[in-house]
């Protein structure tokens, strides 16, 4: 079964498709088979980023059913092993999406049959964002080291977990509690997400520990990109801190990726970065990103022992 | 989950409870990084009063171990809330060396030990002598003769620094890819003097093999 990795992070700009499409790239020139899933609806870009100019199919062909499969509109790029499925080709209003149409996209992204498949999520914190990172086997968050990328990452974390809470909320019979924390957001004022644990907790306390626990599954995942050698290299470990210590669920600091000026000259030149620029510190960033991303999939990483001499 | 306001100052600071005072200082300036006034990090993450309140919890917790008096009395009452054990307050922690030279670059002694034991456990004296009875010796001879040690093509490079494209050159005799011999006279010795074979011959075959490749080409 093919490992799921949603790469998000709440801000545009930050880096999300740049780095689902190098890892994309990464991961497939060592051997694995990767399906790169742009659901970044209504503004589609990852197919410029892995040089796949003019995509034949897409998402539109699954979600108008011209195909039943998900796989067949997953398209082969230059890279070998690298395939795409791009959602250029959506409706314009694609980017709202039905509850059923997300529900079919989700339980179809499962079945793919690849080592890897990476989807690359927009911005934004909408229901159908979240549930696509929720649906994934591991999150990424791509952060920025602005505090107004910060401040979308706590955003997204927390929107992630609301959406996490009232799921668990409904499903185990926390009905009452539910509503309760339903109609408050609806006043136009969000809860925060701890507010509501803590309330549960009060209430219900021994219902509390089962709640804890589920929140306690939740893994995120966190790179900090677009790194410039002036600002403090353990930003990424302090966020991580912060997170584990005033949240309830688990972080985990991946990596920075270093800043370099020529990733906007290979996205203006329509190529792949780490093709291109193969001997960059941010290359090698990235290609450290991918193995500790085979780590956490298997016990061995298979990446390493190629690396090691080259 | 333990709420901030449960956490001990030790594990604000997330120091040992013996630790010095120059690493508590060290500790709290590493906080205020954090949750500091100026901090992108509490900016985003928490609001003014949230802010506040975690600051004065991190000034309280400075104040208190940075001050022997206070530290004392403080620590007097986590033993009788039994949440450490007063036998750590007094341990000693040894001193832990730090290295000023990266371990990183001990790396080809390693492998040179590991080369030569390797060589002690296997008779190579009947295959050098083989590569040498010709009087050429080339690129799969001497491939032929690693092989035979057991070792990587990278363990010879980790111990003499010869690139690996050079050595895979040499190994497979691209004419073309080869340094100019002076240089190449040099990578053989050493090649031949890791594999414990004889230097002077090795090379003269293999420039003598050269030699043929290039003229026959």
């Amino acid at each position: 079964m093919a490992h799921i990795c949603a790469i998000g992070g709440g801000k545009g700009g930050s880096g999300k498709t740049f780095i689902s499409a190098n890892l994309g790239v990464i991961l497939a020139t060592h051997g694995k088979k990767v399906i790169l899933i742009d659901l970044d609806l209504g503004a589609s870009n990852l197919h410029t980023l892995v040089a796949q100019h003019h995509p034949k199919t897409g998402l539109h062909h699954f979600l108008n059913r011209s195909v039943k499969d998900l796989s067949l509109t997953a398209e082969a790029t230059d890279v070998r092993g690298l395939f795409l499925i791009t959602s250029l080709r959506c409706s314009l209003e694609a980017g709202n999406l039905f509850y059923s149409q997300k529900q079919k996209i989700i339980r179809a992204i499962g079945q793919l049959p690849a080592d890897f498949v990476l989807l690359d999520i927009g911005a934004g914190t909408t229901y159908n964002t979240l549930d696509f990172f929720l649906a994934a086997d591991q999150g990424l968050f791509i952060l920025t080291p602005e505090p107004t990328s910060i401040q979308n990452t706590v955003q997204f974390i927390k929107a992630i977990y609301l959406r996490k809470l009232k799921l668990i909320l409904k499903q185990d019979a926390f009905t009452i509690l539910a509503k309760e924390v339903a109609n408050e957001s609806n006043d136009g004022v969000v809860m925060s997400p701890l507010d509501i644990v803590d309330r549960v907790m009060k209430r219900e306390p021994e219902r509390a520990k089962y709640l804890e626990g589920e929140l306690n599954k939740l893994t995120f995942r966190l790179i900090l990109n677009q790194h410039r050698s002036h600002i403090d290299s353990h930003l990424g470990q302090k966020i991580e801190k912060v997170c584990n210590r005033h949240f309830y669920s688990q972080f985990k600091f991946l990596g920075n990726i270093a800043h370099n000026e020529r990733v906007s000259d290979s996205i203006i030149a329509k190529k792949i970065f780490v093709l291109k620029y193969p001997y960059t510190a941010t290359t090698t960033d990235l290609k450290s990103l991918a193995n500790r991303i085979v780590a956490t999939r298997i016990e061995q990483p298979a990446i390493r022992e190629e690396y090691a001499y080259v | 989950m333990r709420t901030f306001e449960d956490l001990t100052y030790y594990e604000i600071f997330e120091v040992p409870i013996n630790a010095s005072s120059f690493e508590i200082r060290q500790a709290y300036r590493n906080a205020l990084s954090i949750y500091g006034d100026d901090s992108t990090i509490s900016y985003a993450f928490f609001t003014k009063e949230e802010r506040a309140k975690i600051l004065k919890r991190v000034e309280e917790a400075f104040s208190t171990l940075i001050n022997d008096d206070k530290r004392e009395q403080y620590d007097k009452i986590l033993v009788d809330k039994n949440i450490i054990d007063s036998s750590s307050l007094t341990k000693k922690r040894p001193k832990v060396a730090t290295p000023i030279f990266s371990a990183k670059s001990s790396g080809g002694r390693a492998v040179l030990r590991k080369i030569e034991s390797a060589i002690k456990g296997k008779d190579l004296k009947a295959i050098v002598d083989d590569i040498l009875s010709t009087g050429a010796v080339s690129g799969k001879d001497l491939q032929r003769l690693r092989t035979a040690v057991g070792i990587r093509i990278e363990d010879v490079f980790e111990v003499t620094r010869i690139s690996v494209a050079t050595l895979q050159a040499i190994e497979n005799d691209l004419v073309e890819a080869l340094p100019p011999t002076v240089y190449l006279r040099n990578f053989l010795k050493d090649y031949a003097e890791l594999l414990h074979a004889d230097p002077e011959r090795i090379t003269a075959g293999y420039l003598k093999n050269l030699d043929r490749i290039s003229r026959s080409s």
